[in-house]
């Protein structure tokens, strides 16, 4: 299996020589909520590691795609999970005029790729070899697509990603964009329900992975020159004719937080979560039913190892 | 072809000719001459990108300078509303809930006697069983400061239409595109002016909020009686006397109908403001279990708002009546006994939010729609592909390219054209030889549509058609208005998307008014069936409309059949309504008069009720064609393509030009389909002496 198990590169973090400031502690600090699980608990372990620290921290909903503004404004001091697959343009405008800066990455390791639930193995036999695909296409045709198979792809504000895998590899599917994650879920939803074809582009960590047993379709892993070189790959006539091309996950405050809470803007800047210790939290929040602050306290609680050392570089 | 020489030949002939026969003649003419000339000249169908103005950078670039001008005095108008926001909040948070549920009852009973109080105190009984308190009480915060908000903005928009007659039709245009232009269009820029937070919600759902109250202050003040202002004048006050004291409290009941219409509309922005965030209310908790597909729960979350909604409306329809008083002493007992229940049991109260005794019920209602979908996904499919191949598909691309193999079973060739165009002809010919001229050239204009389909229409045959029907309907002046309003489209480059659009709200208009007439009709015969309907409709128009996209995608899938769906259930519900007030309210003198003469029941319905009712119909479809184009941009969550899905994309990228201008072209299109229709019903008013 060619598993993207990206070893994200960690810059060497600028030293932390000697203590630094807490700055503003009777301010609380600003923490964005976004619309999904894993979010949630991204933050709210940062929160609980800010709190550790001696900070007041707040808790606000924002909508991901519009928060950036806000941001700027210093009414949001950071979000914690920001997908580089899927973010809005603002959020490279507002960098630009320097209201908003990135906190590096989150070290959470994602993967993007084709995918189906587990049964349509059994409607494509050849699956999760991406050359099945091509004989099977018909399996997957719907009224929208015929005579192609049907590719349920991104949102359109996301992208086009599974269409120019379509396009790269030469395979006879129609990408139909999905109008929200809403739709997306609804899809597998139904599909495992009826135990009907889909093909749909997807990602992990996300809860629905485990929920409906969503597998990806193995592709050639993908290099620099697939997205360049058209001759590079099973396709010598088109680009994109591998597998996707890693998503970066990473952080972003308000440029004013070095100054106003030094110590803090350092702890976020060094937090790291990785999937192995956020998938559980999700799966307790949304398959068990706990809430996101008792998942969270508990985690903390058992994996003060993972933690403590980032609090306490800040603060000695 | 000037008028002025006229040839002794045509004249008599063409002067014959009522003006809709010539309209129609025009453009069945400009139909067939474009369509011969398609595939001569490309540019016929598709308007160049050579000929595009960059509009939309433009709007884009005028509209940053313009809102980093204003955007300080925004900014500090939003400070200021933080204040309200923040008290209402905390008032509505903190006060325990006994109190909240008791001082509900006793205004339901202060309103409207024991089955209002029973309304109020039922209603917020489910609230709070179904532990999402704490989220209602932040979005009635939200609502109970926009209210006043819009009620003060709309109430000094249609005084100063009243008392200044000159910008009377500039306000009514004005009100206009605050409602016709979707609000997810002008987010971005309200987030650029207002900052982050619940302010931003609360600005744009007073926008949308206070047109309502604006048209009913105008109207109200209209129907005062000359005789009272009159007697004011007399009276010897000044102007702000005669208004304040005596026209606008005789003008009160219709003022109060605009008070409640201004509440349901803010109360259906409320979902609208979730989107930006700031606020844990109840609009967020529905994106949230919108965003998981859970049905049940999302449900649950939506029919909390149709809770407030109901109660909202039916209370404060009570002001729109001169209503009896009720015992006041049973108010004062209620809130007496709220006040010492609340203080007996402070400390023992449980948390609102851990309260889930409804949660077995979405639990259940959510996996019965699984094991429906799992049972008859075979008929579902069915049903989808029927609709798609012989319905929804040949309407967007034609009868020549959906016609194929394995959609129909075979191709369409010229030949099938050829007999299609002939076939229409000959309906036509006969139904011009009985006399109905216009009706045999609408259904050759018809067959020409179908062979080439709504989204692929050539862009100087949908000029000439709006402008012919514009004519009909009202004169040169809203023929030339629409034909420039649309250009504007034609020249900004949203054409092809527009025309998407259109030709999905008007598969879902043409739908909701067969369908829907039907069930006005059988409402209008059976009070049974309005009974079962009512309600139906109430929920439709107060329910947000996220909760019904998973069960439609549940079904149907992603694509245009699910979308055209989602437009149906909301759309469908003025056509119900006003098909059967139309019908019922037909004067007692009329169906008297029909029945001495002999008529039966469905000579009475057809030849009495239905032309009677025919112009308060054609304002249903008025009002379904508004709400389908509304409905368009919530669409487009579950995937289409069209303007609906441009506004997303802007929304996500921050980008206010695109935003506006597909916002803008999403209300002209609404515009003009409003304009002609109320050209119509005014015309078919006249005729009817009313």
């Amino acid at each position: 299996m060619k598993s993207l198990g990206l070893g994200i590169a960690l810059t060497a973090m600028a030293g932390a020589v000697g203590a630094t400031e807490l700055g503003a502690v009777d301010e609380p600090i600003r923490l964005a909520i976004n619309e999904w699980t894993g979010q949630h608990v991204t933050t709210h372990v940062a929160g609980q590691m800010l709190e550790a620290a001696g900070y007041k921290v707040e808790y606000v909903t924002a909508g991901y795609m519009n928060m950036y503004q806000a941001m700027e404004d210093g009414e949001l001091h950071a979000a914690l999970e920001i997908w580089s697959s899927n973010v809005s343009d603002d959020y490279a405008k507002k960098v630009a005029a320097g209201g908003v800066e990135e906190l590096g990455d989150l070290g959470l390791d994602a993967k993007e790729g084709i995918a189906y639930p587990a049964h349509v193995a059994d409607i494509c036999p050849g699956l999760p070899a991406w050359e099945a695909l091509r004989d099977c296409a018909q399996q997957f045709a719907t009224a929208e697509t015929i005579p192609s198979g049907r590719l349920v792809d991104y949102p359109a504000d996301w992208g086009t990603p599974g269409a120019d895998r379509m396009t790269g590899l030469d395979l006879p599917f129609k990408a139909v964009p999905a109008g929200s994650e809403g739709a997306l879920i609804a899809e597998l939803r139904a599909s495992t329900e009826r135990k009907s074809p889909l093909l749909i582009t997807f990602w992990q960590p996300h809860w629905a992975m485990s929920a409906y047993d969503v597998q990806f379709v193995d592709l050639p892993v993908g290099e620099d020159a697939c997205f360049n070189d058209p001759a590079w790959g099973p396709n010598p006539n088109a680009v994109n004719d591998c597998d996707f091309a890693p998503s970066r996950i990473f952080k972003a405050g308000w440029s004013g937080m070095a100054d106003k809470w030094p110590a803090a803007h350092e702890i976020l800047s060094n937090y790291q979560l990785s999937v192995a210790d956020q998938q559980p939290m999700m799966g307790a929040i949304d398959v068990d039913g706990g809430s996101v602050e008792e998942v969270v306290a508990d985690w903390m609680a058992a994996n003060e190892a993972k933690w403590r050392p980032v609090v306490d570089e800040a603060l000695h | 072809m000037s008028i002025a020489e006229p040839a002794p030949v045509t004249a008599p002939w063409v002067g014959r000719l009522t003006p809709g026969t010539r309209a129609a003649l025009i453009t069945l003419i400009a139909g067939a001459v474009t369509l011969l000339l398609a595939p001569y000249l490309p540019w016929i169908t598709i308007w160049p990108d050579a000929w595009t103005l960059p509009a939309t950078q433009w709007v884009d670039t005028g509209l940053g300078l313009v809102l980093n001008l204003i955007k300080p005095a925004a900014r500090w108008f939003s400070w200021l509303m933080e204040f309200p926001m923040t008290w209402a909040n905390f008032a509505l948070v903190s006060t325990p809930w006994p109190l909240v549920i008791g001082v509900v009852t006793a205004l339901g009973w202060y309103l409207g006697g024991a089955s209002m109080a029973a309304l109020g105190f039922l209603g917020l009984i489910f609230v709070l069983a179904s532990g999402y308190w704490v989220e209602s009480m932040n979005t009635l915060a939200l609502v109970a400061v926009s209210v006043p908000l819009a009620v003060l903005t709309g109430g000094a928009i249609g005084i100063l239409a009243n008392e200044v007659p000159r910008v009377k039709s500039a306000v009514q245009a004005v009100l206009d595109i605050m409602q016709t232009v979707p609000t997810f269009a002008y987010l971005t820029p309200l987030l650029l002016l207002f900052g982050f937070g619940p302010v931003v919600g609360l600005i744009a759902s007073a926008i949308y909020a206070a047109p309502p109250m604006a048209r009913n202050v105008i109207l109200g003040l209209e129907r005062v009686e000359p005789e009272i202002k009159e007697a004011a004048m007399m009276s010897g006050g000044n102007r702000l006397q005669q208004l304040f004291l005596v026209e606008i409290p005789t003008a009160r009941l219709q003022i109060m109908v605009g008070v409640n219409q201004c509440l349901m509309a803010a109360l259906s922005m409320v979902i609208i403001a979730a989107v930006i965030g700031g606020f844990n209310d109840i609009g967020w908790e529905v994106l949230l279990t919108m965003r998981k597909a859970q049905f049940g729960q999302a449900l649950l979350a939506g029919l909390v708002i149709v809770v407030f909604a109901v109660v909202i409306d039916r209370m404060s329809a009570t002001l729109a009546t001169d209503r009896r008083r009720f015992d006041a002493r049973v108010t004062y007992g209620i809130l007496g006994a709220t006040v010492i229940v609340t203080a007996l049991s402070l400390g023992f109260l449980p948390d609102p939010a851990t309260l889930t005794l409804l949660d077995p019920v979405a639990d259940s209602v959510d996996s019965s729609l699984g094991d429906f979908t799992a049972a008859n996904g075979a008929a579902l499919n069915t049903i989808k592909n029927g609709a798609m191949f012989y319905g929804l598909l040949p309407l967007r691309i034609g009868l020549d390219e959906a016609v194929l193999p394995f959609t129909w079973g075979f191709s369409w060739t010229p030949a099938m054209s050829a007999g299609l165009f002939a076939a229409a002809a000959l309906i036509g010919a006969v139904m011009a030889l009985r006399g109905n001229v216009v009706g045999g050239l609408v259904v050759l204009i018809g067959a020409g549509i179908l062979e080439t389909g709504v989204a692929q229409m050539p862009w100087p045959f949908v000029l000439i058609a709006v402008a012919a029907l514009g004519w009909v309907a009202s004169g040169w002046r809203l023929a030339v208005i629409s034909v420039l309003l649309l250009s504007t489209i034609l020249i900004s480059g949203l054409w092809e998307r527009a025309l998407l659009s259109l030709y999905l709200s008007g598969a879902a208009v043409f739908a909701c008014a067969v369908v829907g007439g039907a069930i006005g009709l059988l409402c209008a015969v059976s009070p049974l069936a309005w009974k079962i309907m009512r309600p139906i409709s109430d929920m439709l128009q107060t329910i947000p409309l996220f909760v019904f996209l998973i069960p439609v995608l549940m079904f149907f899938q992603i694509g245009e059949f699910s979308a055209f769906l989602a437009i149906c259930a909301y759309a469908i519900v003025p056509m119900i309504r006003y098909t059967r007030h139309g019908l019922v309210t037909t004067p007692d003198e009329l169906i008297e008069a029909a029945t001495s003469s002999g008529a039966t029941e469905w000579q009475i319905m057809r030849d009495v009720r239905a032309p009677y009712a025919a112009p308060t119909i054609l304002l249903g479809l008025n009002q379904t064609i508004l709400y389908a184009f509304a409905m368009l941009v919530i669409a487009a969550l579950i995937g289409t393509t069209g303007l609906g899905q441009s506004i997303y994309l802007a929304l996500g990228q921050a980008d206010v030009g695109l935003g506006v201008s597909s916002g803008a072209a999403m209300a002209i299109l609404a515009l003009v389909a409003d304009r002609l229709v109320q050209g119509f019903a005014e015309e078919r008013r006249k005729a009817l002496g009313l």
